[in-house]
């Protein structure tokens, strides 16, 4: 019982594609997206646009050929 | 001179995305911007091998990876932590009022063995392509799938709610969906 169950979701999951198995229907998806929002939004620290200003003078980078 | 500032405001503009996977690699805000910043001395170190008009967001998550995975190896036993803690910990259960809580989610997460975790953060919240996802852990896009799927039924499973509909509406069919996914 449990293990067609378990089949028929399997198949389920297939054919709604790999897109469906996050998407908007679905609460993980829409966790997922929240929690890693989150993390976006957060302020970038000052350190990393001034080590990027000291890479930039330090290593200037040649034009590729 | 204008390859640099180009270059460079590419990367600023990149921060948000690597440091939010970092976190979700690390579960450290302070491990994780370490992280990011050796990233970015990599990335501009090795600037000559990127190639232009390709995806620059897959080519940073890519060495955050590799760097991320070189320190775990460095560091030994750190490693494999997570998952030795994921069978010692006990369910989350869902708030009082139902609805899933965003803290709830980050420990349901955390939870998960780390392979499993980059997989559904690449495709779920980074918004990579199972094929980019791939390209990014090195391996097959058959395998990312299959993490994905497993992390997320894991996550059902741990935050005990089934698929489409919303917050498991009972002990039992919570207990069903769970010996399913198991």
């Amino acid at each position: 019982m449990t293990k067609q169950q378990s089949g028929a979701e399997q198949t389920a999951l297939r054919r709604q594609g790999s897109n469906d198995l996050l998407g908007a229907n679905s609460e993980i998806g829409r966790k997922l997206k929240q929690y890693y929002d989150e993390l976006l939004s957060d302020e970038v620290p000052e350190r990393f646009s001034q080590l990027l200003a000291q890479l930039e003078q330090a290593e200037p980078l040649q034009k590729k050929g | 001179m204008a390859v640099s500032s180009a270059f460079k405001n590419d990367l600023l503009a990149a921060i948000p995305n690597l440091r939010a996977f970092a976190v979700s690699l690390t579960q450290n805000a302070d491990k994780a911007d370490d992280l990011v910043q050796e990233t970015l001395v990599k990335a501009w170190d090795k600037h000559e091998s990127f190639q232009m008009g390709t995806n620059l967001k897959a080519w940073l998550f890519t060495i955050l990876r590799n760097e991320f995975y070189s320190q775990m190896r460095k560091r030994g036993r750190e490693v494999q932590d997570t998952d030795g803690i994921m069978t010692e910990r006990l369910a989350v259960h869902p708030s009082q009022h139902g609805l899933l809580d965003l803290e709830d989610f980050r420990g349901a997460l955390e939870q998960l063995p780390q392979d499993q975790r980059e997989a559904i953060i690449l495709i779920g919240a980074s918004g990579f392509s199972y094929e980019e996802a791939a390209e990014i852990c090195g391996c097959a896009v058959g395998t990312i799938k299959s993490r994905v799927s497993r992390a997320r039924n894991r996550l059902q499973e741990i935050l005990k709610i089934s698929g489409e509909e919303e917050y498991g509406p009972d002990a039992i069919s919570a207990q069903v969906t769970g010996s399913n996914a198991a």
